[in-house]
């Protein structure tokens, strides 16, 4: 199982899983994604901000659900025939910690080298900084890389939950 | 399987024994003494000193002598167990217990150990016959060896070494490893493989064919030895295995090694790593299931000590039948230890079955087939059996948590000079495994406290015209489907004053904050607050309360004081019967579905007959008033699913139809939804850190249909409803006062 890349370039090459809310593309580390499932309705839970669509039930688990477009500043996502979830599974915290992602299209898996990934630009995003890895490009497209734990940082989400329910 | 867990054994069999002698002594400290009891605790001592005797334990032979002899004089009546001789055992007893644990961890001071060791035994001297100055002066300064070391001294690190085969060419010669390995200690056996030798055409004079298998004795540490590999570790394959490595791991290098088992085998029983036997049951054991070989370890520990030279013949037989013995004992008492992660597996896994029954059950329902309805019915029956029985694994009694507080209260009203009494009530009361544990700490925390704050001395109680002896009281009982831990002492009670002053000249509340005393009463969870005007040893530091309270409430549980002044205080601590599945009640507002924890519910009403005045949220039932809460507005929820005609007309007035009414912790409120679904067994899934704020919800559940639904928190809601109805009625009342004055003719 070990990969002892022989190039440095090769050794960098990370794979993300790419989707698309509104018009924008996002992409996600795949190690860091879970699964992909179909949206099959969804239990809201009472007095939460926009950004938590509610709960739903993974083959037994109840999995908060994120709705990623209020979280990074945009309008709530329009729920429609295709609109999926996203599983991801955070683990730099004490308990790993699962969250769903609401997104209109999951497109691929691309493969995307070290030195294609620029960094955030300062200003001009409309995404806090900090919640970008960075940006690929894909053609004539960008790709924003987000980063899932500091974008789903439970710490931050109750911290969140806590100010609206004040 | 190695000398490593003889020693734990040795360890856990001598807290037995210890654990044995305390209670013997707390028997006799009480006044009952017979020669049973002299003979159980003579007998706990010279156990431990036998077994200690094997290691090679003198510190603790050495000591435990002392005692013993003191002990069997008095077994043959020639002195009595009086109250300083029974303190001074005690304190013996404790020693031996640092001794033990000293063994097997460094981490006490070894010349404060010795210090206590010997002012022991000179109070001990009076009783014993032996010239005791002797014994201090030359057996107890001799150096504390730990259990750890004193087998260190005969066992060897075993090295195995694989060296590259481009070390000769990088200028490495395996000689110069091998001899400064020998100015590290003692090369005790050392093995040259040539397995890869070539043949010897392909033969390169300057690469390496040769391994080495190398048993050395050091008191080096795993540092200093990987540290000689430093040049070559990394191509090189090198495993260093300690003294007391395990023979498993023995079996792992064998098995990662490229030569082949058997000759590997041999080599290491020639480096005097393995015996022949153990080498052999091991190997066998490889290729039985994973199971069979934890079973296999267990039964070993006798045997693998007679293959091991170093320990006598004679010695090991009385071991084993002391084993012997320890077993008949544990078969008697019908007990088999299993581990916890393994009973909390099977208690996940009913949850599972208890939500599968319910979506069966739904089916069965629909399908509308009477015979499966039955039959899902009885299936139903048996879930819930087997949820009780496996929830009741986990239980245990309280009971020995509360006696661990005997010889706490006992100590601790001797280092106060106050006369205690401790009575103990509930024992058998069961709680969740997890819980008990969690449980210890709050619960010497609020013991000492009530010692050392509320319980008078003497003088003081005599002053009060109270009996001289101050009582404490730990009991546990159930009610309401909670378990309630209840410390109350006879003592001074909870000085409010004080209390108050204490609060204000911390800044916890300023001077007009008007409090009730049960408001007063929990200022003292407050971080930081403390009201005794000394600091003892025992409480005052103020760190304690707040951790207590944060502890209690961890478990979901929380705490209740009641104090009278001069009468004493109470502290109850209310927990949950258990964390992991509950009985439920499924209720709907709005098409959200809540479940209200049965044990809570008192009663269910309709709401209209009961409304006594509009627009408050309180009703009429039978006499008492009770106040209400809406679920649709304390949690704001929208008709989405509603039709919109049906909304308009009622938009003015209430939608929920439904009261719950619900108590905990003496209190009473009900709870207004749309729909009653009926009973339901549920399994908690916790929300999770996110949902952390928010109020009223304790968790969820999945329904058969694979709904969400969410635990009402009721304690919370309660808490809710009485606040929400003080409010209302202060501001009606002062409403009332207004119109009263406006209309004065009326």
């Amino acid at each position: 199982m070990q990969n002892t890349g022989t190039s440095e370039s090769q050794s960098k090459t990370s794979q993300f899983l790419t989707f698309t809310i509104g018009k924008e593309n996002f992409g996600m580390d795949l190690h860091q994604t879970r699964e992909i499932i179909e949206y099959a309705g969804i239990t809201q839970v009472p007095l939460m901000p926009q950004f938590l669509s509610g709960v739903i039930n993974l083959r037994g688990e109840v999995v908060p659900v994120i709705d990623l477009s209020v979280r990074l500043g945009r309008e709530a996502i329009t729920l429609h025939k295709r609109t999926c979830v996203i599983v991801v599974e955070l683990h730099s915290f004490e308990q790993h910690c699962v969250l769903g992602l609401l997104a209109d299209a999951v497109n691929e898996v691309i493969e995307i080298s070290a030195e294609n990934i620029e960094d955030a630009p300062a200003f001009g995003a409309k995404i806090r900084a900090e919640f970008i890895q960075g940006i690929a490009k894909k053609g004539e497209e960008f790709i924003v890389l987000l980063d899932a734990e500091k974008t789903l940082s439970p710490i931050e989400l109750a911290y969140l939950v806590e100010a609206e329910l004040q | 399987m190695s000398l490593d867990a003889a020693l734990q054994t040795f360890y856990v069999e001598a807290q037995e024994n210890l654990e044995s002698m305390e209670s013997v002594l707390l028997q006799i400290d009480e006044g009952e003494c017979n020669d049973d009891m002299l003979n159980d605790i003579f007998r706990s001592a010279h156990t431990i000193k036998g077994s200690a005797g094997i290691f090679g334990l003198d510190h603790i032979v050495s000591f435990t002598h002392v005692v013993e002899n003191v002990l069997d004089r008095a077994r043959d009546n020639e002195i009595t167990l009086d109250h300083d001789l029974v303190n001074i055992l005690f304190k013996c007893r404790d020693h031996m217990e640092s001794l033990v644990s000293f063994s097997l961890d460094d981490f006490q001071e070894e010349t404060e150990l010795q210090q206590t060791g010997k002012s022991l035994l000179i109070a001990l001297s009076p009783w014993s016959n032996e010239d005791l100055k002797e014994e201090v002066s030359t057996k107890l300064t001799q150096p504390l060896t730990s259990i750890q070391e004193a087998i260190d001294d005969k066992k060897c690190w075993h090295i195995s070494l694989r060296l590259s085969n481009d070390c000769l060419k990088n200028g490495m010669d395996p000689l110069s490893f091998i001899k400064f390995l020998a100015s590290l200690g003692e090369i005790k056996h050392i093995e040259c493989l040539t397995d890869n030798f070539p043949d010897l055409a392909d033969f390169d004079p300057e690469n390496l064919y040769l391994a080495y298998e190398i048993a050395l004795q050091s008191n080096a540490d795993l540092a200093t030895i990987e540290n000689t590999f430093m040049f070559v570790q990394d191509d090189s394959d090198i495993v260093i295995l300690p003294p007391d490595t395990k023979i498993d791991d023995y079996i792992n290098l064998i098995e990662n090694l490229p030569e082949s088992k058997e000759r590997l085998g041999e080599i290491l029983v020639r480096c005097g790593a393995l015996t022949q036997n153990s080498l052999e049951q091991s190997l066998t054991q490889q290729n039985k299931t994973q199971q069979g070989s934890e079973h296999e370890d267990k039964q070993l520990l006798g045997e693998v000590l007679t293959q091991q030279s170093t320990v006598p013949e004679k010695v090991v037989n009385a071991a084993l039948n002391k084993q012997k013995q320890s077993q008949n004992a544990a078969s008697e008492s019908k007990q088999i230890r299993v581990d916890s992660d393994r009973l909390d597996n099977l208690i996940n896994l009913i949850g599972e079955l208890v939500i599968n029954q319910q979506r069966i059950d739904l089916l069965a329902k629909k399908s509308g087939d009477p015979s499966l309805v039955e039959a899902v019915d009885d299936f139903e029956d048996f879930t819930e059996q087997i949820r009780d029985a496996a929830l009741s694994l986990r239980m245990v009694p309280i009971g020995g948590t509360f006696q661990k507080f005997k010889r706490l209260v006992r100590d601790t009203a001797q280092e106060l000079g106050k006369d205690i009494e401790l009575i103990i009530e509930g024992a058998d009361t069961e709680l969740d495994r997890l819980m008990v544990e969690k449980l210890a700490d709050p619960l010497t925390h609020i013991v000492r406290n009530a010692m050392d704050h509320g319980l008078e001395s003497i003088e003081q109680r005599q002053a009060a015209g109270k009996p001289t002896k101050g009582q404490l009281k730990l009991a546990a009982y159930h009610d309401a489907g909670h378990i309630i831990l209840a410390i109350s002492d006879d003592g001074n009670g909870i000085d409010k004053e004080r209390v108050r002053e204490k609060a204000i000249d911390k800044g916890i509340i300023n001077t007009e904050t008007v409090m009730t005393d049960n408001e007063l009463f929990h200022l003292i969870f407050h971080p930081g607050f403390s009201t005794a005007q000394e600091i003892t040893n025992l409480s005052g530091r103020g760190v304690g309360m707040d951790v207590v309270k944060r502890n209690v409430e961890a478990l979901q549980g929380n705490i209740e004081i009641s104090s009278e002044t001069g009468q004493g205080s109470t502290f109850k601590i209310r927990l949950p019967l258990t964390l992991a599945i509950i009985d439920g009640f499924h209720v709907e507002s709005h098409n959200t579905h809540f479940i209200i924890p049965q044990a809570t519910i008192i009663e269910c009403i309709d709401l209209d007959a009961h409304i006594d005045i509009e627009g408050r949220h309180c009703i009429n039932l039978r006499g008492d008033m009770i106040p209400y809460l809406n679920m649709e507005e304390i949690f704001n929820l929208t008709p989405s699913m509603k039709q919109e005609t049906n909304r308009d007309k009622e938009n003015s007035k209430r939608h929920s139809t439904e009261l719950v009414i619900v108590q905990f912790g003496g209190e009473m409120a009900g709870i207004a939804v749309d729909k009653l679904n009926g009973e339901i067994q549920t399994v908690v899934k916790p929300l999770g850190p996110i949902f952390k704020a928010l109020k009223g919800i304790g968790g969820s559940s999945l329904l058969g249909n694979g709904d969400i639904a969410f635990i009402l928190d009721v304690p919370q809601l309660i808490e809710l409803a009485i606040g929400d109805e003080t409010h209302l009625t202060k501001s009606l009342i002062s409403s009332n006062e207004n119109s009263n004055q406006n209309s004065p003719t009326e």
